[in-house]
């Protein structure tokens, strides 16, 4: 496989992507026409409603889904499969029950056949960054469900990706314990220059973490508008307790509203 | 430990009082032979008893690694391929509902009186629970697993071993378990219906001759062969249970 151009500005760019799944009776069209790119360094969030096709959408990223129409590409080649240097974060950590949290971030280098120690140095410093140090050795079910997600970042990233993909990578945690892995991402990428998609239902953490925000109609899923998110970088997580914050939240809440609506 | 005390305690209370019924009520000792009588019986032919134990003991073994094996393999290939399944698994499951003791005097018929006949018929009923643990234990992948490996560019092999057996090996081993005791029954309908060896022809030939103490005797060496294949059976779960470090799915037969 050929490796990118690093002089390609864009990380992966849609263009006028459709997906359709031959259900029956009726084929169901998940995805239409939607043309965006993501450039290097950046984090771009897919906000839309639950069902909309957004993770269809990811999945596409990820190279898991094929386009039915449109194409697909990854620093300017065509994306036909899953990438070397993407990493994917599902709504799940699944972990492997029977390996510490230590094996499962590492589990992509074994499988990539990349030796434990090239990778070891990387990932205890990704799991100290996470708040996991003490955990190493712990199997999955001793930890909490945010401590699981935490340990499936670090596997997302163990192999220095340049993009990172999270199909609503913190749906599956409580309000609390969500806000506080939104802090935690929001801290790992104060240090990072990798791009990101971020498919999410919650604007607070769009608008949190994102350079830009697609907010996506219903399905079939399509780019409904656009926002650059008006916060320069490093952010806190205090930024979303002010009144310029809340203002973007509501305007984005009023853009999902007139999408319901029409 | 205090469990383990108690259980010993309500065996030996049970077998005193079994020795008592005989002793003191008028129950027959050659319609019931007191555990005293056992022994006695397990000590008068030792080199028979002991003959017909390794024979058994064989040919149990060997039918069960075969079952094993015959059912793991098959169990993969029909997960595999679905057609194989559509096409196979009918076959199997009303394979299931036949009685199977049923069909033992037809695997003399077809395979005669010596040991190929006996293995043959205890894979037959031993394989089975091992088929459809793997079936269960391979469809019971977590599909994020999966997902995962084929994120990460995971070849077929890599899939298997790292992942897809993991997680079958539980309900693997819960079929095994029952397979171990199915070998063993296999085996001994086999020595009725061959009478040439192994213990359950000298259960046979003993009740024939209503020596009530030498079949219990060959019976509980029976129980022995069968203890010891569940314990090596229990032996690996434990070790696979030990490596694996987290609660695992329970398996059908478990």
């Amino acid at each position: 496989m050929p490796e990118a151009p690093t002089l390609i500005a864009e990380a992966i760019r849609f263009d006028a992507v459709g997906k359709t799944f031959p259900t029956r009776p009726v084929p169901l069209r998940a995805v239409e026409s939607v043309s965006f790119a993501v450039r290097r360094g950046e984090f771009v969030a897919i906000l839309g409603p639950s069902g909309c096709g957004k993770s269809t959408l990811l999945m596409m990223a990820a190279g898991l889904e094929t386009a039915t129409e449109g194409r697909l590409e990854r620093g300017g080649v065509e994306l036909v499969g899953p990438h070397r240097q993407t990493g994917v974060m599902f709504q799940d950590a699944t972990l492997l029950p029977w390996l510490s949290v230590l094996d499962n971030v590492i589990f992509p280098a074994t499988i990539r056949r990349i030796p434990r120690a090239k990778v070891l140095e990387v990932a205890l410093r990704l799991i100290e960054t996470v708040g996991l140090k003490g955990f190493e050795n712990s199997r999955p079910h001793e930890l909490s469900g945010g401590m699981r997600q935490r340990a499936a970042i670090c596997r997302a990233l163990v192999l220095d990706p340049d993009l990172i993909l999270m199909d609503e990578p913190f749906s599956a945690l409580d309000a609390i314990t969500r806000d506080e892995m939104g802090d935690v991402l929001l801290d790992l990428w104060q240090h990072t220059q990798k791009s990101a998609i971020f498919v999410t239902h919650s604007i607070r953490e769009a608008v949190l973490l994102a350079d830009r925000v697609l907010v996506m109609s219903r399905r079939p899923a399509t780019v409904a508008e656009e926002l650059v998110v008006p916060f320069p970088r490093p952010r806190t997580p205090a930024l979303a307790d002010s009144a310029e914050f809340a203002a973007v939240v509501a305007h984005l809440r009023g853009v999902i509203a007139r999408n319901m609506a029409a | 430990m205090k469990a383990a005390l108690t259980s010993t305690l309500a065996v030996l209370a049970m077998l005193l009082g079994w020795e008592a019924l005989v002793r003191f009520l008028p129950v027959s000792p050659d319609l019931l032979a007191p555990p005293s009588a056992v022994l006695e019986a397990l000590g008068r032919h030792p080199e028979i008893l002991l003959d017909q134990g390794l024979s058994t003991a064989r040919e149990t073994a060997l039918g069960f690694l075969l079952a094993c094996v015959i059912g793991a393999g098959l169990g993969a290939a029909l997960s595999s391929a679905a057609l194989l399944r559509r096409v196979a698994m009918p076959w199997v499951l009303a394979l299931q509902i036949v009685p199977k003791m049923a069909l033992a005097p037809l695997f003399v018929v077809w395979l005669g009186v010596g040991a190929p006949c006996r293995l043959a018929f205890a894979v037959f009923i031993a394989f089975f629970p091992v088929l459809i643990g793997t079936i269960a234990g391979l469809a019971g992948t977590d599909s994020g697993a999966l997902r995962l490996c084929r994120v990460l560019g995971a070849n077929w092999w890599q899939t298997v071993l790292r992942v897809r057996l993991p997680y079958a090996v539980p309900q693997l081993l819960a079929g095994m378990k029952t397979a171990a005791t199915m070998a063993l029954l296999g085996v001994v309908i086999g020595e009725f219906v061959t009478a040439q060896q192994g213990l359950g022809y000298v259960v046979m030939f003993a009740a024939s001759l209503g020596e009530t103490a030498l079949v219990l005797a060959a019976i509980t060496l029976l129980c022995g062969i069968g203890v010891v294949l569940y314990g090596l059976v229990l032996l690996a779960e434990l070790a696979f249970a030990r490596w694996y470090g987290a609660p695992m799915p329970a398996g059908e037969f478990g």
